[in-house]
């Protein structure tokens, strides 16, 4: 019985490995006998394949488990791709740089600003005993003037650092805080009209959605225009590094996607944010009642969506080679397909990253293994939206439940008189089904 | 009757000898649980029987049996002696068997009249709905309820006390001999009970089996002519009302005999007010544009270690204080509330925790818990920035307030880490309560702590009030029952239509007294159908 529990918690992860067990089964073979869907090759191609719409799915999730959506994934992200390929190829003030320096050094300003009260108020707290925080007295380093202090310095120190490149062409590292921030503007402004207007996301971020597809072609300068990045010529030669193998082993789009992996894994399991999180997404006015900050989450959450899809636009220009302010067509439903496979639920507060690496997996490997074998290409989208509905389907019912046909005529035929109390005896311990009991 | 046939009496009214519905050894089982074991029930035509239980007893699984919902199950059930075995609702209505649910079930935006005959509409020249017909046949039921209620009024316009009136009208349309009614005085108020009790009696009169299912004493001793208890899925006694007592049956709900709750006596309410509140108000938008003020003029003082209860009707403004206290409350906000002497600003949830003041809601499953969540992690949630050291959560504090909590509560569960939403009703509001206890607060604001409550969880409750007014917290509680109210408060303050009728100290206050004050204004509809 444990052991069909443990095969139901873990199905997610069964999934993949049935998905592998396919590739290499049905694997193209060299003509030296070598399994090509299993050379290391071929693995890390699906990691770099998947990093952008990973990089998008790890925002999404954060967002889905406030019981939110963010549909202005994609948009955002060809933002991204504009801004970085701009600020890559033209040096002076463009529209790009007039868009990312202001916002890189407005984020440090709220960053260190909220970061140094954050830190003085644990501080504190941990200081006293807990009956005693009533009225506590004014305290420079929580709320005085050493906050703003530290924002404006943090500040300062970003627009010394940014302004002069702004003048040449940007470099990789100027790119990786201008671009992100940018995009983290922009979710959070989606995440503050959501709070403040008491809106659906959906309305909201579609709106979004649009108004970014039209910014990114205004920012471009042209109506659908491609802006080519070339190595060397007319970027800088370092956006080669964004593409490359890390020493050899590791690809660095896909080094990106497990970072965010992980650190947004321990922001949730690990913090009181997550726990906001997974509260505001289990019960929103529980967690309103409850004291919880529920505003400021779900802002916080949508500025995370943003900055990983701007993130994941940097990738794609080191990737593809080019800024377009359509690049991000259709990413917003491979993320939400994504995070979907990975049993997050769209209701919220139920949900893990670890299922939406999964998700993303599953979708990379599913595309690899058709590409590999040729299949057209409008076929394998017949495939990506059947794949959708049959791993959904084995989310939503428990395992138990699959088998508990087979498992009621089983006990039949033994014993006809216990049939009414066996099956479901057997299956106490499985199912997990809320609204069961009277 | 199967356990304790002691007490199985049998009917001693000159009963007819067919009973109108009879179920004989209902056994049911979900996932492998057994919730009801051999239960026997025989309603006769005319009699109104309660079926009594705590939670969890299995009488909302026997209701949904008789009613055809639950299809699967053992025993068999008669009809007017005829054995019968419905294949789903519409063939149990065919037989002559209505439910009415705890939770209505009524379109709010159509009218009466539309939803006593939803689905069932007459109809003229096969497609439209026949206006006409459909409101005078529901006038005609309505009339044959002797209640007053405008067939063309919107369902949400109605009070709740009315929409169960309009429940009731639809169940008779089906020409219900068999009415089955689980809780239906949970959200009315005591004029609204009085009405309903009247319809109740009526029906019964005109020859139609009542199955009551109620929680409340009073009402059962008041209303039914026989009572069957259960206990945990089987049946326990069942007599005639006359041959029971209210500690008899207690008794047989709980198991065992039950010490009555009592007010800790010579308990003084000692030093400055933790609380003061001073012309307290709140408007809200009201349905054509402008302001609706649902609250006027409130204010009082709350000592520390006092338990303040605050009466009223069902809309009397009651949890409006709370959550215009706490914060909460949408709309505007008027008036002063001062902790210590100081007026503070409260906008919101976040600022009344850090001001000491702590609000368990009426409703814990859609405002108090997150039922997916574990008993852990629903105990943490307010007091997380506490246990946590700069963001990061630390485990072991929050196990061992769970661990801490679960004990001095006496929560009944698995362990820390079974879902909330799997507890029972007493358990789940141990838990509101808990959680809220963690964050230290200074004055805690109850509303219904025990709506839907069983009896033995009840005292536990009132037993935790009365030890944590004796630690110096204020308690500000909200309760719709009158009983419960005299028992727990030093002193009642009655609401009435939003504004403040009496301040009533313990020796004053009485049923009567709260209910002359609770109606101090304009007497509602259903008050005066009542009387």
């Amino acid at each position: 019985m444990t052991l069909l529990r443990l095969l139901s918690r873990t199905k997610l992860y069964w999934g993949l490995l049935v998905i592998l067990l396919i590739g290499v089964a049905f694997s193209p073979v060299t003509g030296s006998g070598k399994n090509i869907f299993l050379s290391y090759g071929n693995l890390t191609d699906v990691l770099r394949q998947v990093s952008i719409t990973g990089l998008a799915a790890v925002g999404m999730t954060v967002v889905i488990l406030i019981a939110g959506i963010d549909l202005s994934v994609g948009s955002v992200m060809a933002f991204g791709t504009v801004l970085t390929a701009t600020l890559l190829t033209q040096a002076g003030w463009t529209s790009a740089a007039g868009v990312g320096v202001p916002a890189a050094i407005a984020v440090a300003f709220v960053a260190a600003f909220l970061l140094v009260r954050f830190v003085g108020r644990g501080l504190r707290r941990t200081a006293g005993p807990v009956g005693a925080r009533h009225r506590a007295a004014a305290d420079p380093l929580r709320d005085g003037w050493v906050p703003g202090a530290a924002g404006l310095a943090l500040a300062a120190l970003v627009a010394l650092w940014l302004v002069p490149q702004v003048d040449t062409k940007f470099g990789v590292p100027a790119l990786l805080v201008a671009v992100p921030c940018a995009g983290l503007m922009v979710g959070a402004v989606s995440g503050a009209i959501i709070v403040a207007g008491r809106l659906q996301p959906f309305i909201v971020t579609l709106a979004m959605m649009v108004g970014m597809l039209g910014l990114s072609r205004l920012t471009a300068g042209q109506d659908s225009a491609v802006l080519p990045v070339y190595a060397g010529t007319n970027a800088t030669e370092d956006i080669e590094l964004l593409r490359s193998m890390l020493w050899g082993v590791l690809p660095v789009p896909g080094l990106f996607f497990l970072a965010a992996v992980a650190v947004f894994a321990v922001l949730l399991r690990l913090t009181v944010f997550g726990r906001y999180v997974y509260a505001i997404g289990g019960n929103e006015e529980a967690a309103r009642l409850s004291g919880i900050p529920v505003d400021r989450v779900k802002i916080a959450a949508y500025a995370f969506s943003g900055m990983l899809s701007t993130l994941a636009g940097i990738l794609y220009v080191a990737q593809y080679r080019q800024g377009k302010p359509d690049a991000g067509a259709g990413l917003e439903l491979d993320a939400i397909a994504a995070v979907v496979i990975g049993g997050t639920s769209l209701m919220g507060g139920r949900g893990a990253l670890a299922g939406t690496l999964v998700g993303v997996l599953i979708f990379g490997l599913l595309s690899n293994i058709l590409q590999l074998h040729n299949i057209n290409s409008n076929l394998q989208l017949v495939f990506k939206g059947a794949i959708i509905i049959v791993t959904v389907l084995l989310q939503e019912r428990n395992l138990a439940d699959l088998l508990a046909p087979f498992r009621t005529a089983r006990a039949a035929r033994r014993d006809p008189a216990a049939r009414s109390e066996a099956p479901g005896q057997q299956g106490s311990s499985l199912i997990h089904r809320e609204g069961t009991q009277p | 009757m199967s356990t304790t046939a002691a007490e199985s009496v049998g009917a001693e009214r000159p009963a007819p000898a067919i009973p109108a519905l009879e179920a004989v050894g209902i056994g049911k089982a979900f996932a492998g649980v057994t919730v009801l074991h051999g239960v026997d029930l025989a309603v006769f035509p005319g009699e109104i029987h309660a079926l009594m239980g705590e939670n969890g007893a299995g009488k909302s699984t026997l209701m949904k049996i008789l009613a055809g919902i639950h299809t699967d199950y053992d025993g068999t059930v008669a009809v007017d002696g005829v054995p019968r075995r419905f294949a789903g609702v519409r063939d149990a209505e065919e037989a002559g068997i209505g439910i009415i649910h705890q939770e209505l079930n009524l379109v709010p935006g159509m009218t009466v009249a539309e939803n006593i005959f939803l689905g069932r509409e007459p109809l003229r020249g096969g497609i439209f709905v026949d206006g006409p017909a459909l409101r005078a046949a529901a006038a005609r039921l309505i009339r044959r309820l002797g209640i007053a209620i405008d067939p063309d009024a919107r369902v949400a316009s109605l009070r709740v006390g009315e929409q169960q009136l309009v429940e009731i009208a639809k169940a008779l349309s089906l020409d219900t001999r068999i009415l089955i009614m689980d809780e239906p005085t949970s959200a009315l108020s005591p004029a609204e009970c009085t009405t309903l009790f009247a319809v109740v009696r009526q029906l019964a009169r005109d020859g139609v089996a009542v199955v009551y299912i109620s929680h409340r004493m009073d009402e059962v001793m008041d209303l039914a002519d026989r009572v069957t208890i259960l206990r945990d899925g089987r049946p326990v006694a069942t007599a005639p009302i006359a041959a029971l007592t209210r500690e008899r049956i207690i008794a047989h709900m709980v198991g065992r005999e039950l010490a009555a709750a009592s007010h800790p006596a010579g308990r003084d309410a000692a030093g400055p007010p933790v609380l003061s509140v001073r012309d307290l108000s709140l408007e809200v938008p009201g349905r054509r544009g402008g302001w609706r003020r649902v609250l006027d003029g409130v204010g009082f003082d709350l000592h520390p270690g006092e338990i303040l209860g605050i009466g009223g009707l069902l809309g009397a403004g009651r949890t409006e204080i709370l959550e215009t206290i706490f914060g909460s409350a949408r709309g505007r906000r008027g008036g002063t509330v001062s902790i210590d002497g100081t007026p503070v600003a409260i906008d919101g949830p976040i600022a009344a925790k850090r001001h000491g003041l702590a609000l368990v809601t009426e409703d814990r499953k859609v405002t108090g818990l997150l039922l997916g969540a574990s008993i852990r992690d629903n105990l943490a949630l307010p007091s997380l920035p506490l246990l946590s050291r700069l963001g990061i959560r630390l485990f072991r504090r929050e196990a061992a307030l769970a661990r801490g909590t679960i004990g001095r509560l006496g929560v009944r569960c698995t362990g820390p880490q079974q879902p909330a939403g799997r507890l029972s009703g007493g358990n789940q509001q141990k838990v509101v309560i808990g959680k809220w206890l963690a964050t230290a607060p200074r004055v805690l604001l109850l509303d219904e702590p025990t709506r839907g409550i069983d009896v033995g969880a009840k005292k536990e409750i009132y037993d935790l009030v009365f030890a944590l007014a004796g630690q110096g917290i204020a308690i500000l509680l909200v309760s719709s029952e009158l009983p419960e109210l005299l028992l727990l408060a030093d002193r009642i303050l009655v609401m009435c239509e939003g504004r403040q009728t009496g301040l009533l100290s313990r020796a004053e206050a009485s049923q009567e007294a709260i209910m002359h004050l609770a109606t101090a204004r304009t007497p509602t509809r259903s008050a005066e159908i009542a009387s």
